[in-house]
């Protein structure tokens, strides 16, 4: 009868032939492994790393460069837009100054105008009524010469009735 | 088989010892599996090392059913 | 143990199905019989899993571009993964890096060798003698020692793995030898084991189902009963082949950990 374990010993110790062939084959096998795979799949794992990693450094170089290049526009950008504003400032102060100059220099020269037409207007009062005082002094002197006659050759009395007569006739103007 | 022999009995002691040296690995078996489980779900972060032991550990104990098994080849 | 139900269950059929024995491992010698360069059937398939390995990796390595294909990101993936996964995981990038060639030779040639278990023709693991594996193992004996001496000298590694500090000393005289018996001969002796026994018995599970599913299928007298119980073993032997390509993975992922963590283990603790 045939069972599993015939011989089953031998199973276990190992042939010469076996051990030689064993060796040989491992031998071939390592040395394929040491000598030609490993190191070939080794360089080949270092330069993707490498190229990885300089793609990496590429990229980030071109960010760098890209975000240098956007700063500097914001820059120019922001430098713009405050020169921008200055010269509207600028320019709105000076239309101000402008303006209000012209007002002030309007202003006196109104002023001028209007203190000049005063005073010719009040020498001419002061003339009409320096000339008018004469006038209606030696009129009403006539005049009452004529009709008091003799009357009035006392210079007392004259003086006395010319005031009077002014009196009135200014009070005649203030009440007009 | 004559009409005497009621029942045959063949085959091969060290069959029967084989079967019974795969009981204390089968349990061990179970045990490392069963805490690896329990320690992954409490540590899932730690797998990896858990499962590099675990492996371990089953070398360890399949070498005791498989000295059985030897032993049943040898005799 | 299978006959007995083979012959019980199918007295009318004449002979039983061709089981799988341990004989399968050990083939005659076929070619240069008697020197030490004989070959059996599992130095062959050896052999031509060696060149295959060689023809596939070399010719990918040689024609790896910068940017992978598929087949090359899976290579890649597989180098990926004995590098971060198995060796630096255990023992951190700046120790592990010498020893990613030789994990990666013991992950990739293991994996390459159990997967002709399941490839039609072979149908045998060419780690399936005892040698293969004990190469293996001897040469992470060798490494771990050589790690051992470089780090912490030969006398202080003795002192530190067989008369561990701390410990009150009439432990010393079981604690030693037994550490040293350890060093000497458990670990690589269970790496082979673990390698070797693994490759018998899926092969033998494996070539069980499929005898079965012959023997049933094409040689049962009765065709009725044969067809469904041939096609239920043959599912089982479909599964079971399944099971071996992971078994496969698992045992060279295994083998290249606990290499990886017995070389770790000679160096000293930081």
């Amino acid at each position: 009868m045939m069972t599993l374990a015939d011989g089953g010993i031998d199973l276990f110790i190992p042939k010469v032939y076996d051990i030689v062939w064993s060796l040989i084959i491992l031998v071939i096998v390592a040395l394929f492994f040491y000598k030609f795979f490993m190191p070939k799949f080794n360089a080949i794992f270092d330069e993707r790393a490498e190229k990885i990693e300089g793609n990496i450094s590429k990229a980030k170089q071109a960010k760098d460069d890209a975000d240098k290049a956007k700063k500097k526009y914001e820059d120019q950008l922001n430098q713009a837009r405050v020169d921008a504003s200055k010269i509207t400032d600028d320019a709105r102060t000076e239309a101000t100054k402008i303006i209000s100059e012209a007002h002030t220099r309007a202003d006196s020269e109104a002023a001028q105008i209007a203190a000049n037409a005063q005073r010719s207007i009040a020498s001419q009062q002061q003339q009409a009524m320096v000339s008018l005082k004469g006038q209606v002094g030696t009129l009403a002197t006539a005049l009452a010469g004529k009709i008091l006659g003799a009357k009035l050759q006392d210079g007392d009395v004259q003086q006395g009735m010319l005031d009077q007569m002014i009196d009135g006739l200014d009070k005649t103007s203030e009440k007009k | 088989m004559d009409i005497i022999t009621l029942a045959e009995v063949a085959g091969n002691l060290s069959v029967i010892g084989y079967g019974l040296a795969t009981i204390g690995p089968g349990i061990g078996l179970g045990i490392l599996f069963g805490k690896a489980m329990e320690s992954t779900a409490r540590q899932p972060e730690m797998s990896g090392k858990i499962q590099t032991i675990m492996f371990i550990g089953l070398a360890l104990v399949e070498l005791l059913g498989l000295l059985g098994f030897v032993a049943l080849l040898i005799k | 143990m299978m006959e007995t139900v083979g012959t019980s269950m199918l007295l009318a059929a004449g002979a039983g199905p061709e089981l799988p024995t341990v004989n399968d491992f050990l083939p005659p010698e076929i070619l240069f019989q008697g020197t030490p360069f004989a070959i059996n059937r599992i130095i062959l398939i050896r052999l031509v899993a060696t060149v295959v390995l060689l023809l596939v990796l070399g010719i990918t390595a040689a024609r790896a571009k910068l940017i992978p294909g598929r087949w090359q990101g899976l290579i890649e993936y597989g180098i990926d993964f004995v590098r971060n996964n198995v060796v630096y995981e255990t023992m951190g990038e700046l120790r592990g890096r010498r020893y990613v060639p030789m994990i990666a030779t013991l992950f990739f040639t293991i994996f390459i060798f159990n997967l002709f278990g399941i490839i039609p023709g072979a149908n045998m693991a060419a780690t399936a003698t005892v040698t293969m594996p004990l190469v293996f193992a001897i040469w992470v004996l060798v490494q771990y020692w050589i790690a051992a001496c470089r780090e912490k000298g030969f006398f202080r590694y003795i002192r530190d793995e067989c008369f561990t500090p701390g410990v009150p000393w009439p432990i010393y005289i079981l604690l030693a030898p037994i550490q040293l018996i350890e060093l000497l001969i458990i670990r690589p002796a269970s790496l082979t084991i673990r390698l070797f026994a693994n490759m018998i018995s899926g092969h033998l599970v494996l070539a069980t189902c499929l005898a079965f599913a012959q023997y049933w299928m094409v040689e049962a007298a009765n065709k009725f009963v044969g067809i469904p119980v041939g096609g239920i073993w043959f599912l089982g032997g479909f599964v079971m082949t399944l099971f071996e390509a992971f078994i496969a993975f698992l045992q060279a992922y295994v083998f290249a950990i606990l290499a990886t963590v017995y070389i770790n283990l000679s160096y000293p603790d930081e």
